[in-house]
């Protein structure tokens, strides 16, 4: 039938067989079902296994609540003295109120001298340690001794080979029973946390001032008026997909490989992908000021300047500042994933107990974490409600 | 003070589309003068108001404002001349984010030292002046409130605080009432009113009420299509003119 043979005549809408719909379906309910038989297959779904294998996992979350906080140290009797090395002062004690005095003879000597430490007034009958205390505060473990039954007791010790010249002479006595204080593991995440906060934070900021010019640069109602600026802002409009589309794990993998595992790979890898998500928020804010004010600041015959100062900042500054904050947010959360490949900070931690299978340790990182995303989660949305 | 006098000779404006939007329009504004400008949406209105303070560039004519030709005017003598041009917007145009009194106090910008501005810096003197404007148009105590928090009337008169800012000689008003419902439309119309019977400032104020412009205007100019349909007294125009001039379709909304 040729295309000319007939004029066309307007069909009557096409009435569904009876069944055929019906048939559709159990088509597609069979193909459906073909996928999820694959599906459940390929990943090895197995639902049993999660009642069967549940006391390998028991100690695990047994540990999670019970995080390691605090550990009992050995009491100590603490006294130290002042000695100066190559003829200088000997600097005063470090500790004071003590009962326990510790007496050296000579008060000033040089690398190598043997020096007579006496003590006296400390707990009668207990082991005692003679440890050298440098400029820098490192300790240095010189002699094992133990006090009389009158609280003294008298050593020698030569000056060990250390720099600088006002030292300290301390004496720990160790005394009965021990003492409450927080854990090895909790004074560790503490600092890796700090590194963390700090790691988004430097990462957030390098992101904050390449993406601030680049926004511009990708903001369509500012670009795409002549072929140089839209060409212009489809490259950044690019570079910011792809950047935005490598996950950051993959980033700090290669950071860690470029500049070594630390905090630094970390910083990178947050910085260049918040350049990405960073300037595309950025750009689109630019993208949507109202032109009103700026035809209103215009018409009280405002200059270019003072337009920009009154129309264009107050709208674009302050979600500027809210993204920021909330990239920060995120930072911190995924600086503890990009630990895990190297980036530093808590996540590095946290891999480190969990490959040494100590959980509790483990479980102090795992805390540390939930509560300072839970923090920062409220600060920035706190901050986020005030400046918008 | 003294309003200013308009001319406006054979004023056309071609958008770079090809949109005639005026077409060969003259006409003059004496001092003092409360003119309307009425005409439907796409007749123009918009356009003509932008020309006179080249917000929008004319495509060919002249613009005299007191005998200084507006078009021939180089950036900074524009500037100049914008200042004494207060301009009221259907949309209000205020920075949203920031506090009445900013808004108000940006009217005054073109007068001050712009390296004020890099600190939001306005003298005393000039803040009560701000602080007085906005009592002329009753909301003395929204001062301090972001400006997105006022209603469209509030919005409005703050707009209108911010145009006395400038000192103006001319206000071009431009559809000032179309967002805003007919009880708040009186009042900011009453306000502008005022203003221009109080201290003779020149209005040009576009409408698209014929009840509204009758009320308010001294004169009238209609708009259509880019030329001018009609001139002359308010009073001169009802509702059969208005219907022979915009076509049966144009029916006229009656406001209380």
């Amino acid at each position: 039938m040729g295309p000319n043979t007939e004029t066309p005549v307007p069909r009557a809408p096409e009435v569904p067989r009876p069944g055929a719909g019906a048939l559709r379906v159990i088509l597609w309910l069979i193909f459906l079902g073909v996928i999820y038989v694959y599906g459940w297959q390929v990943t090895q779904i197995n639902l049993g296994e999660l009642g069967r294998k549940a006391y390998l996992i028991r100690p695990l979350l047994r540990d999670l609540i019970r995080p390691d906080l605090v550990e009992r140290r050995p009491r100590l009797q603490v006294a130290d003295t002042g000695i100066g090395l190559d003829g200088a002062t000997p600097p005063a004690p470090l500790q004071t109120g003590g009962s326990g005095r510790v007496t050296i003879n000579p008060v000033t000597a040089k690398v190598g001298d043997p020096v007579s430490v006496a003590g006296e007034g400390f707990a009668p009958s207990r082991p005692a340690e003679v440890i050298w205390f440098d400029q820098s505060g490192v300790k240095v473990h010189l002699s094992k001794t133990s006090t009389d039954v009158s609280g003294r007791f008298q050593a020698t010790v030569t000056v060990p080979n250390v720099i600088g010249t006002e030292h300290h002479v301390m004496v720990e006595v160790g005394l009965e029973g021990t003492t409450l204080g927080p854990s090895n593991a909790l004074r560790l995440t503490l600092f890796r946390m700090v590194e963390t906060v700090f790691l988004a934070l430097m990462g957030t900021t390098m992101a904050v001032f390449l993406a601030v010019p680049l926004s511009f640069l990708g903001a369509k109602n500012l670009m795409a008026r002549n072929p140089l600026g839209a060409l212009i802002y489809y490259a950044v409009r690019t570079v910011f997909n792809i950047a935005r589309s490598i996950e950051p794990l993959i980033l700090a993998t290669v950071f860690a490989v470029w500049v070594g595992i630390g905090p630094f790979a970390g910083v990178m890898a947050l910085g260049i992908h918040s350049i990405a998500s960073l300037g595309k928020l950025y750009s689109e804010q630019i993208e949507s000021i109202d032109p009103g004010p700026i035809e209103a600041i215009t018409a009280t015959g405002a200059s270019m300047l003072q337009v920009v100062r009154y129309a264009v900042v107050p709208q674009i500054v302050p979600p500027f500042i809210a993204f920021t904050i909330y990239r920060w947010d995120i930072n911190v959360r995924m600086s503890t994933v990009i630990g895990f490949v190297g980036g530093g900070g808590i996540g590095f931690l946290l891999m480190q107990y969990i490959n040494l299978l100590q959980w509790k340790q483990a479980a102090t990182a795992v805390w540390a974490i939930t509560l300072v995303v839970a923090a920062m989660d409220y600060f920035s949305a706190v901050v986020r409600e005030k400046v918008v | 003070m003294r309003g200013a006098a308009v001319r406006i000779e054979n004023l056309t404006k071609i958008y770079p589309d090809g949109t005639r939007a005026l077409n060969g329009v003259s006409f003059s504004v004496t001092p003092g003068e409360f003119l309307i400008i009425i005409g439907l949406s796409g007749s123009g209105k918009s356009t003509l108001m932008r020309c006179i303070n080249r917000l929008v560039e004319p495509t060919s004519g002249k613009i005299f404002v007191d005998d200084v030709e507006v078009t021939a005017l180089a950036p900074d003598e524009l500037r100049r001349m914008r200042r004494q041009i207060g301009m009221i917007f259907q949309q209000f145009n205020l920075v949203k984010r920031s506090p009445v009194i900013t808004n108000v106090l940006s009217g005054r910008l073109g007068y001050v030292p712009p390296a004020w501005s890099l600190y939001n810096y306005f003298p005393r003197d000039l803040r009560e002046q701000a602080v007085a404007h906005l009592t002329t148009v009753g909301i003395p105590e929204k001062a301090h409130t972001r400006a997105d928090q006022l209603s469209g009337g509030q919005q409005q008169r703050v707009g209108i605080a911010r145009a006395l800012m400038q000192d103006p000689k001319l206000i071009l008003a431009d559809e000032p009432v179309a967002s805003l419902d007919p009880a708040t439309s009186h009042s900011v119309l009453r306000y502008v009113e005022e203003l221009n019977r109080r201290d003779g400032i020149t209005v040009m104020c576009s409408l698209h009420f014929l009840s509204l412009a009758r009320r308010y205007g001294t004169r009238l100019i209609a708009l259509k299509a880019g030329e001018i349909a009609f001139e002359g007294l308010p009073s001169e125009i009802d509702e059969q003119r208005f219907k022979e001039i915009f076509g049966e379709e144009a029916v006229e909304v009656e406001i209380a």
